[in-house]
């Protein structure tokens, strides 16, 4: 083919082209260099990146998804698996190392096979079938649907999730954590919300089944095909996670029903601690997003005095001004105030005198979901339909006591006993940073995946059984294909092996005894009609015996949904790369 | 002029008009332009067909592109040569033409190309080749014109067929079940009520947003408007409207705002710091309609010179806005448009917090290039001021409201049950990726152009290769029956046209010499639609297979490559003018 060289092409470009052999070649190295990469750190036993960016900023991490997007990655080719594990990590949350490594196993085989002289095209229609089959297999086979779902199973999930990471010694307390923080949020269903469900539930083709990420639009239940029953959904985004240095990991505490926001008093004459009233009204929280600061006139407005007396009664016109709304704001009944803008210094004697805490530069988004939280307003202004400044008392939210805690080196304000809807705080303790970082993301794959299961109720085993069940189905059914896919389709189920040949090696154990060991044995439970082996098919790696057990009894096991997704995400970014035979540089 | 059919190596060459004795620089520049050109063609030869491979681009700003649409490709590749850049226009122009077939434009141009080169080392006359060119092209067009089907626009099951045939080419064919009707839909509805009757449609009336997020099979077809944004919710304000009445602002336009200032004498200056409260009003009669307090010129300013006056302005600003918003609120608009200002600002929270109090829906930063769009669609009249705000100029739909979209939790305002509908159609394009959605974007662009070939031309012919080979076949026996110069190059041109099926065979990893011969036999024993059925790698009927294209596309590909390629015939001197 020819060589990179604009000249040998013929072709009048500015730049440079590869074709055919070199760019795949190309491509496929660079992809599996990306894999390598990730390679070490899946699993239970997997090891740590620690990454240092040009100033010298430290990351260590074991999440595929934030390894890969601090790589800066230039190679288009390459670039389309750290997209991959970007959007793995918008969809599913949990899997990123993962999906790599099995889109470069793909890629990787494709190209031995465009070297033995079969056509991409037929890779490409090859892989295609065989992800067909395998996704109808999960579904058929391997899917186990947990009804009334127990916190025994959401716990396992959330622990074979979290298992690979930082805080993988401490998964006991931890999963627990993740369980409650995400039922703690639990909020029904919309109709819109269940119906983007079905859409999910039902998806047979071409990737119908895909959950809103962050907030809300995924829709909880069983899959049960009644769809009267009230469902579910847990918004994340309900999920407050603070980071605080100091302490160790163990000390990390969930704040049920309560809301924790990164502020402190902006005087210390103020309370750190005010509750409700005897008679059960609640602390009213005014959640402003305005200037309290002495009011200035706009662009275009001079202000031009001939009588100096008269600066005077400006200048307190312009406290004036300030001093009506924080009073309208006290009479309203509020007793905490937090504001995303600033409050001067000479207001902050109002407050103070009102027995009132008061926060300065509150993160927006905070006051927010604290607004959601409490059932009160964000307010923006307190013009009313009269043209008049008046306070409404609705907008302001209510809570059972606030108090102002110091945890490690800094203050937070704690609202207990919110009166809105569902959220909750987790706050994580640490010894520096860098842990808390790695905590926090490895939490945030275990929300994700409590999330998963507890909206479809459906796992599979982890610790590549699905792997090797699909790889021996895969076997038998290229057999059934007479034309010249059959190669491809094996090499599809060869490649599926990555996974437990990876986790084994990790490890440190006999990868090729136990993956030919797990092999056998599914293969004995799908060629079988005794029903004695009918559990045969859940049989995945324990990477800490170095054998083989039941990773359904084990709990070992992750959201069904997780798994078709990777695959599917998988195949379609090696197909993307394979489809490409040509790569055109422009210069600048 | 037998002479030269009888002895091919044409040596010797007759010395009569159409044979060509001219400067070594005249053919250097001609077979420099032919090899530049052919090196434009054989670089994107492979994308052709449904087996077609993508492309890579990387951009000069670092941008990736993944592409398996010529037109694209070329555009971006930025080609030096003159000659390779006609090629390059050629392909542009199939796609305003046709919309498709900018692959196979360049690769027939590039095969004729080939068969010039040819013609020309045996010493035939540039010029003569190219009106026998011209002349084959004529025929091939009658020729398929006499083989195509008549379709009719309310058989939407051939027009989805056609679109089918265009879109299993591209990234996003294994999601072609959705987006062909989708397609075929979109400008269908685009049509009015009588498509019969229309004879062109302007695909500009159908609006494409992209939203990152979900895979392409999400894409959905919108009889309404779908704004790329959710609603402004700042102050709170409602999510979604039943029985919406739509009124959109035109901000800050600016135009006419200058002169009328400058007519602002000193006295009138003067009156803007006595009187605040006609301030308000002198200014807006300067400024365009605009949802925030009232600005100053850069030469005036208000004057404040006592504090009771910094009470009244704060409470003119308030009770001004306030005014605007109960004036919409009373004409009976509950969903409010704000077109983007780059003067003024088009909203202010004062404004957006009044408007919400009173249940109105606002959608802020429409684009302006957006407004006639979304009054076509909607039936408003933009309102330019607050005083020509009149119930007659709001639009209607049954519901607006924010939708969150799944996968990536961004929202979008959709409108839907609009006023008069078939005018206008949204697209709502999901895709996982940037690269991915900006490639659905560009196929279902294809698609639409595909159904709108058909609404210009109603006409179907069969794809796979058939029309080309059809083509082909009847040329060379034209060729059989025709003597001189034509003759001859009625037979390299027929032999040119067969690159496509040999392309998309050889695309398809199928043995090339093989399913052309095969293809040839079976056409020449009358079997009309015969073609390459990449998916099952055999020959078999395209109409059978459903595997159709509109005739436009393809007359319309052999008529723009057979003027390209006269036209780089025609060039003997390059010319470089620094």
């Amino acid at each position: 083919m020819s060589a990179p060289n604009p000249a040998s092409t013929g072709l009048f470009i500015n730049g440079q082209r590869e074709t055919g052999q070199d760019v795949r070649v190309g491509n496929v190295t660079a992809a599996l260099a990306v894999a390598n990469i990730v390679k070490t750190s899946l699993g239970p036993v997997g090891l740590d990146k620690m990454l240092v960016d040009d100033i010298g900023d430290v990351l260590i991490t074991n999440d595929g998804a934030t390894i890969l997007k601090s790589l800066e990655v230039e190679h288009p080719a390459a670039r389309v698996l750290v997209d991959l594990a970007k959007l793995q990590d918008q969809e599913v949350g949990d899997g990123t190392t993962s999906v790599v490594i099995i889109a470069s196993e793909l890629l990787r085989r494709g190209n031995d096979l465009v070297k033995n002289g079969i056509h991409p095209t037929t890779i490409i229609s090859g892989y295609r079938m065989a992800l067909k089959a395998a996704v109808s297999y999960i579904k058929k086979e391997m899917v186990v649907n947990v009804s009334e779902l127990g916190d025994d199973h959401l716990i396992n999930a959330a622990k074979t999730s979290m298992s690979s990471k930082i805080i993988g010694k401490e998964t006991d307390f931890f999963s627990r954590l993740a369980v409650d923080a995400v039922k703690s949020v639990k909020m029904n269903a919309t109709a819109a919300d269940v119906a983007g469900y079905d859409a999910m539930g039902s998806g047979g083709g071409g990737g119908a089944e895909r959950l809103a990420e962050s907030a809300s639009a995924t829709a909880a239940g069983g899959t049960t095909a009644g769809g009267t029953k009230q469902r579910y959904k847990y918004p994340l985004s309900a999920i407050h996670i603070l980071k605080a240095h100091g302490k160790s990991s163990m000390e990390s505490n969930l704040i049920d029903g309560g809301f924790a926001i990164n502020a402190m008093r902006a005087a210390q004459g103020m309370p750190t601690f005010v509750e409700m009233s005897m008679d059960g009204t609640p602390v009213k929280i005014a959640m402003l997003d305005m200037n309290l600061q002495r009011h200035r006139m706009g662009m275009g407005v001079q202000v031009i005095v001939k009588d100096p007396a008269e600066i005077e009664n400006i200048k307190r016109r312009e406290m004036d001004i300030t001093k009506e709304r924080i009073r309208k704001i006290i009479d309203a009944g509020a007793r905490v105030v937090l504001t995303t803008k600033g409050v001067d210094d000479l207001c902050m004697k109002y407050f103070v005198e009102a027995g009132i805490i008061c926060a300065r530069r509150c993160n927006r988004e905070d006051l927010k979901r604290l607004a959601k939280a409490t059932g009160g307003r964000v307010v923006t202004t307190m013009a009313d339909m009269e043209g008049n400044e008046t306070f409404d008392a609705e907008c302001l939210g209510g809570c059972d006591s606030v108090r102002e805690v110091r945890i490690g080196d800094g203050e937070m304000l704690y609202v207990y006993g919110c009166r809105g809807h569902g959220a909750s705080t987790i706050v994580l303790r640490g010894a520096n940073e860098y842990m808390l970082d790695e905590m926090d993301r490895a939490l945030h794959d275990s929300l994700c995946v409590v999330k998963r299961m507890l909206e479809s109720n459906t796992l599979v085993p982890g610790g590549g059984a699905a792997e090797a069940a699909l790889s021996v189905y895969l076997d038998d059914y290229a057999t059934t294909i007479e034309t010249r896919e059959q190669m491809v389709i094996q090499e599809y189920a060869d490649a599926l092996l990555v996974i437990p040949k990876t986790l084994a090696v990790n490890a440190a154990k006999d990868a090729s005894e136990l993956v030919a060991r797990l092999r056998s044995v599914h293969a004995k439970g799908q060629h079988s009609e005794d029903m004695v082996d009918y559990g045969l098919k859940f049989m995945g790696l324990d990477l800490i015996e170095g054998t083989i057990r039941d990773n359904l009894a084990a709990g070992v096991v992750e959201p069904a949904i997780s798994k078709i997704k990777s695959l599917r995400f998988a195949t379609e970014a090696a197909i993307t790369i394979l489809r490409i035979d040509d790569r055109i540089s422009l210069n600048k | 002029m037998a002479s030269i059919i009888q002895h091919p190596p044409a040596m010797s060459r007759p010395a009569n008009g159409e044979t060509l004795q001219e400067r070594s620089k005249g053919r250097d520049v001609r077979t420099s332009n032919i090899v530049a050109a052919k090196a434009v063609a054989s670089a994107i030869r492979t994308s052709l067909g449904p087996r077609g491979m993508d492309k890579l681009m990387q951009l000069p700003s670092g941008e990736v592109l993944i592409s398996n649409d010529g037109a694209t490709i070329l555009s971006r590749m930025n080609v030096l040569h003159p000659a390779a850049k006609m090629l390059v226009e050629c392909s542009v122009s199939q796609d305003i033409e046709a919309g498709d077939g900018t692959t196979s434009v360049v690769v027939l141009a590039g095969a004729l190309l080939d068969a010039c080169s040819g013609l020309l080392a045996k010493g035939i006359h540039p010029a003569a080749i190219a009106s026998s060119f011209y002349n084959a092209a004529e025929a091939c067009t009658t020729v398929l014109t006499s083989r195509a089907l008549p379709v009719d626009m309310n058989d939407r099951e051939s027009l989805i067929n056609a679109v089918r045939t265009c879109l299993s080419s591209k990234v996003v064919s294994q999601d072609s079940d959705l987006l062909a009707p989708l397609a075929v839909d979109s400008v269908l509805g685009i049509l009015g009520p009588n498509p019969g009757s229309a004879t062109n449609v302007d695909l500009r009336d159908i609006r494409m947003v992209e939203q990152l997020g979900g895979t392409v099979d999400d894409t959905e077809l919108v009889h309404g408007l779908v704004f790329d944004k959710g609603s402004t919710k700042t102050a709170g304000g409602p999510g979604k409207i039943d029985n919406a009445k739509i009124a959109l602002l035109q901000g800050g336009g600016g135009v006419g705002g200058g002169i009328e200032m400058e007519n602002a004498s000193p006295r009138e200056r003067r009156n803007l710091t006595t009187h605040f409260n006609n301030l308000t009003d002198t200014l807006n009669a300067h400024s365009r309609f605009c949802l925030s307090a009232p600005k100053t010129d850069m030469d005036n300013s208000v004057v404040v010179s006592d504090y009771a006056a910094m009470d009244r302005i704060l409470r003119d600003e308030r009770k001004y806005i306030l005014n605007m918003c109960k004036k919409i609120k009373k004409c009976g608009a509950n969903v409010v448009l704000i077109q983007k200002s780059i003067l003024r600002d088009a909203y202010n929270e004062l404004s957006l917090h009044f408007l919400a109090k009173m249940g109105i829906l606002v959608v802020t930063d429409v684009e302006r290039t957006d407004v006639e769009f979304v009054c076509r669609t909607l039936g408003c009249t933009p309102v330019p001021h607050v005083d020509s705000l009149s119930p007659e100029k709001l639009g209607s739909a049954d519901h607006v409201g924010d939708v969150v979209l799944p996968g990536s939790g961004h929202k979008v305002v959709k409108f839907v049950g609009v006023a008069n509908p078939g005018r206008t159609m949204t697209v709502l394009l999901r895709g996982s990726n940037d690269l991915v959605l900006a490639e659905a974007n560009r196929s279902i662009h294809d698609a639409q152009c595909v159904v709108r070939s058909l609404v210009k031309e109603r006409h179907l012919i069969a794809g796979g290769g058939a029309a080309e080979t059809e083509a082909s076949l009847r040329l060379r026996e034209l060729s059989m029956e025709t003597t001189g110069m034509d003759s001859h190059c009625f037979r390299a041109y027929a032999d040119a046209l067969e690159v496509i099926p040999y392309t998309l065979a050889e695309n398809a990893g199928l043995k090339p010499i093989e399913i052309v011969t095969e293809l040839r036999k079976a056409h020449a024993e009358g079997n009309v639609g015969a073609g390459i059925d990449v998916k099952d790698g055999c020959i078999s009927d395209m109409y059978a297979k459903n595997v159709i294209q509109p005739l436009l596309v393809t007359t319309s590909a052999i008529k723009l490559a057979t003027e390209t390629v006269c036209m780089i015939l025609k060039v003997d001197d390059l010319v470089v003018v620094a």
